[in-house]
């Protein structure tokens, strides 16, 4: 299988303090993977190194084979990353509609985009001109995802969609997310564990800023001694 | 970050000797000129009263002036250098201060003594109470208040003393009465040692702060706050001390400029005492101890050269002194850009890597 | 966006202005009179508030250098209108009325080219340590004063080219009523509206308002962050030179005009709310009126320096009562 995103040992630093010491991800065309780990070991610095908003000082970031890292953010974002920050991130004065359109690349792109995006999340069509500060945290998190849609894009970074949801909407996003990685290929951060075995097919675990293991979903589900080691579930 | 401590190796003289030495060069400083040009450090006698004429004297003034603003930048350096906070009108403090001891000496009819006194101890006092309340105003909000509220605050001084009457608005009022022994005029010298011993006091006493604990949360709030404020300190109250300390010591230098010049006007509220203090600062290197006394003398000494001297660029002759005010805004503007840390701090800097190139050898510090 | 309480001060800061500017006036003339000058004033520093406004919502700098903008603004358009000066347009341009579209037209272009090399050239190497930012722009504002004074010295120069629109007037109320003025506050009103309605409705205006909530979200969206804020400060200072180009008829070319302006300025954007562009309106014309009515008070008394230090005074007030401004989010 051809990998679309292929980070190879990364070092990251913010100030003076060394957030990754080593970390390697790779996403496959089309698949889902999810980054493991607990709080503080670097998975959201690996998100936003590969983004662009923290640069790696060292290692390598080849996006499509071609190399991407010490590139400006929206130089990395236009050759078709979209990236959904964890907390959300959406532009609360904006509107609906404002949030959608701000993410073009092209103009006429939310137009084209529209239906599909509306079919995978029909609240926001009702919502259109309320301004993002008004949303719930669901419908946030789902105008944070569509935002994302709005591009070709080729690849998500999605940093902890679950956080802080109601399960309802939780099982909604799973639904969506699920759907649209038929057309995109998705990098994933995420705690809790049930969601992640359900979406995911690939892993990787990052611990105190290195990446210390990777393989398969189905594998590590069946894995109790790595999950209790890493992640402290059962 | 500072160099001044004694090695544990040598004796306490050998960590000190350069400053023992420059402060005995100073202290000897008017007999030296003196000597060199054959003039009295005390001036010349006429009849019962000295004149201040001749080298020695002249000399002393510009020093004196290097005192004064060294102060001024020491306090500013407390504020902008060590806690963070920048304001854009330390000139309030300097003028108020004036202000207050020349109302005292020359508007109340108390003993000339007395009123000196009481003049010295208000001024001071004002000033801290000045930088007290608009610190309270301000410092709970972004760091950008406090300096647009200083610069209003000491525009609208300015303005108010130059339109004010009774301290003869634009022209401002001279000061006729001040003791023989600080006057000037009359013994420069022994005004000359008073600058002198407050601005080593000022030196020290902030060296001291800053390396106490209360010094160590300073340094916490510039280079955190929030991080210093999750630590238990409440930041506001030790910004507050800041700025009223820093507020009273600008307050010594205008007391120390209004006795010297024997004059109080609007000028000393006017731009120039907040620019050059802040330009001092920056250049001689924030944050570090002798980085403004560096670049008050540094500065001051290269106004006294070339305020008289000429450039001569494609033909067209242009007096230095006419475009002063410019060389230092590009000199500040390059400073900011090219070394923000200063001469001093620039310096540290690079012995502080030499060092540590020289212990460790691996990993390169990284952004 | 404005709240109750913001539209009652407003409200009622507006009431007492006109109750004193009304006790003070003779005939509806008079008052008149005032409103327009106050006006006047308020449409001007607006030109110097707006850049400040966007350019500190969306960059988090406040240009200490906007005022000296307007200065500069003002100078090159006083300089092109005259005969005489660095830039000489009386031959190629000998119709007066022509000449000063010339002469604020080359006020906005050297605005826009300074305001476009300090953001390129000195603010850019900064973003990461914000308070030299505003150091920077501090020590910009000294350069350009000193600049000022070494092309046109330091003698104030009163506008004495006399053209049309310049000197005529019209009488309502038995006043003489300056048409300059008038079309300045027009001007101002229509400048506001379009600034408005890019800032609502257009892609660039969706942009910066993004920006002004999470500039680093707006760049993972990919969007070009830098080169909009290079937009926005190069415009910023556009307005303000063509806001001193438009004043120079009036107030003539002075050095003092750079300090006076951006201190009135900022009185503006904080009694506005910073960042906030209805405030920073409101808060123009609100401040223009003041400065009128002080005017028109101080005349006579002993309280000559009223005008000069009632923005200060507002300033002070609004940040003692309510530092987050009437538009702003406490």
């Amino acid at each position: 299988m051809s990998s679309i995103l292929e980070v190879r040992d990364i070092h990251t630093f913010i100030g003076q303090f060394h957030i990754l010491e080593g970390v390697s991800v790779s996403v496959t065309t089309g698949g889902i993977t999810v980054l493991l780990g607990r709080n503080g070991a670097g998975k959201t610095t690996t998100l936003r190194s590969i983004i662009g908003l923290t640069p790696p000082a060292r290692g390598s970031i080849h996006f499509d084979g071609k190399p991407i890292q010490g590139r400006q953010s929206h130089n990395i974002a236009q050759l078709g990353i979209g990236y959904v920050p964890e907390h959300r991130a959406i532009f609360r004065s904006l509107s609906v509609r404002e949030n959608l359109q701000l993410a073009e690349r092209r103009s006429g792109d939310f137009a084209r985009k529209a239906d599909f995006i509306f079919d995978l999340f029909p609240d926001l069509k009702r919502l259109i001109e309320l301004p993002g500060g008004n949303l719930s945290g669901g419908q946030q998190q789902m105008l944070a995802v569509a935002r994302a849609l709005v591009p070709e894009n080729r690849l998500l970074l999605i940093d902890e969609p679950s956080e802080g949801l109601a399960p309802v909407i939780i099982e909604q996003l799973i639904a969506a997310i699920q759907r649209l990685s038929s057309q995109v290929s998705v990098l994933l951060v995420e705690q809790n564990f049930r969601v992640a075995s359900k979406l995911a097919q690939s892993y990787v675990i990052i611990d105190e800023g290195h990446s210390v293991a990777a393989g398969a979903m189905a594998d590590l589900v069946q894995d109790k001694a790595l999950i209790q080691r890493y992640l402290g579930v059962a | 970050m500072q160099s001044l401590t004694p090695s544990s190796r040598g004796g306490w003289l050998r960590g000190y000797w350069l400053p023992a030495l420059l402060l005995v060069f100073l202290i000897l400083f008017p007999f030296i000129v003196g000597a060199l040009t054959e003039s009295s450090p005390f001036g010349v006698a006429r009849g019962d009263r000295m004149v201040m004429r001749g080298e020695s004297v002249r000399w002393q003034s510009v020093l004196i002036e290097v005192y004064i603003l060294a102060i001024l930048a020491m306090s500013y350096n407390l504020l902008f250098g060590f806690t963070g906070v920048i304001s854009f009108g330390h000139a309030l403090f300097f003028g108020t201060a004036g202000y207050v001891l020349g109302l005292l000496l020359e508007y109340t009819a108390l003993e000339t003594g007395v009123a000196l006194a009481l003049g010295v101890l208000a001024a001071i006092a004002v000033c801290g109470a000045l930088g007290l309340l608009i610190g309270f105003v301000t410092l709970r909000l972004k760091g950008v208040y406090f300096a647009i509220f200083t610069l209003a605050v000491a525009e609208m001084f300015f303005i108010f003393f130059g339109r004010w009457q009774l301290t003869r608005a634009e022209d401002g009022f001279a000061i006729t009465d001040l003791p023989v022994w600080l006057d000037p005029s009359q013994s420069r010298i022994s005004f000359y040692y008073v600058a002198l011993a407050l601005a080593v006091l000022t030196f020290l006493f902030i060296r001291r702060l800053v390396n106490s604990p209360t010094g160590a949360v300073f340094k916490a709030i510039r280079e955190n706050e929030d991080r210093a404020q999750s630590m238990g300190y409440n930041t506001l109250n030790y910004k507050l001390l800041s700025i009223t300390i820093a507020g009273m010591l600008a307050g010594v230098a205008g007391i120390l400029q209004v006795i010297l010049n024997k004059k109080v006007g609007p000028e000393l509220l006017g731009v120039s005492y907040t620019v050059d203090p802040l330009l001092m600062t920056i250049i001689g290197g924030i944050g570090t101890f002798s980085g403004p006394v560096i670049g008050a003398s540094g500065l001051h000494f290269l106004d006294v050269f070339l305020r008289d001297a000429e450039l001569v660029i494609a033909g067209i002759t242009i007096d230095i002194a006419n475009i002063w005010a410019l060389l230092l805004g590009v000199i500040f503007i390059l400073v900011v850009i090219v070394f923000p840390f200063g001469i001093i701090g620039t310096w540290q800097r690079r012995r502080a890597t030499r060092k540590q190139r020289a212990v460790t050898t691996g990993h390169p510090p990284s952004a | 966006m404005a709240g109750r309480a913001s539209l009652i001060a407003i409200a009622l800061i507006l009431a007492a202005l006109f109750g004193v500017a009304f006790a003070n006036s003779s005939s509806p003339g008079d008052f008149g009179i005032t409103l327009l000058s106050g006006l006047f004033q308020g449409m001007l520093l607006f030109l110097v508030a707006s850049g400040l406004s966007i350019v500190f919502g969306l960059m988090d700098v406040l240009n200490l250098a906007q005022g000296s903008y307007f200065m500069v603004g003002a100078y090159v358009a006083y300089d092109a209108q005259h005969a005489g000066g660095v830039i000489d347009l009386t031959s190629v341009l000998p119709d007066p009325n022509l000449r000063f579209i010339g002469a604020v037209l080359a006020a906005i272009a050297v605005g826009a080219l300074l305001g476009y090399l300090l953001e390129r050239g000195l603010l850019r190497p900064l973003y990461s340590r914000p308070i030299f930012q505003l150091v920077l722009t501090f020590g910009v504002s000294l350069v350009a004063l000193e600049l000022v004074k070494f092309i046109w010295t330091t003698t104030p120069y009163s506008w004495t080219e006399l053209f049309g629109v310049r000197e005529s007037f019209f009488e309502l109320f038995g006043q003489r009523f300056s048409t300059y003025r008038l079309f300045v506050v027009g001007m101002g009103i229509a400048l506001i509206v379009a600034i408005g309605l890019l800032l609502q409705r257009s892609r660039i205006g969706i942009i910066i308002r993004a920006g002004v909530e999470d500039r680093e979200m707006v760049q993972a969206l990919g969007i070009n962050v830098r080169a909009v804020f290079t937009l926005v400060f190069t415009l910023g200072c556009a307005i303000a030179a063509f806001g001193g180009a438009v004043a120079a008829p009036f107030l003539g070319a002075s050095t003092t005009l750079g300090n006076i302006f951006l201190l009135q300025a900022i009185a503006v954007v904080v009694l506005g709310g910073m960042g906030s562009y209805s405030g920073t309106a409101v808060g123009s014309v609100l401040v223009g009126l003041a400065i009128a009515v002080a005017q028109d008070t101080a005349i006579g008394t002993a309280f000559a320096a009223l005008p000069s230090i009632t923005p200060m005074l507002l300033l002070v007030l609004v940040l003692l009562v309510r530092p987050s401004g009437l538009f702003g989010k406490s």
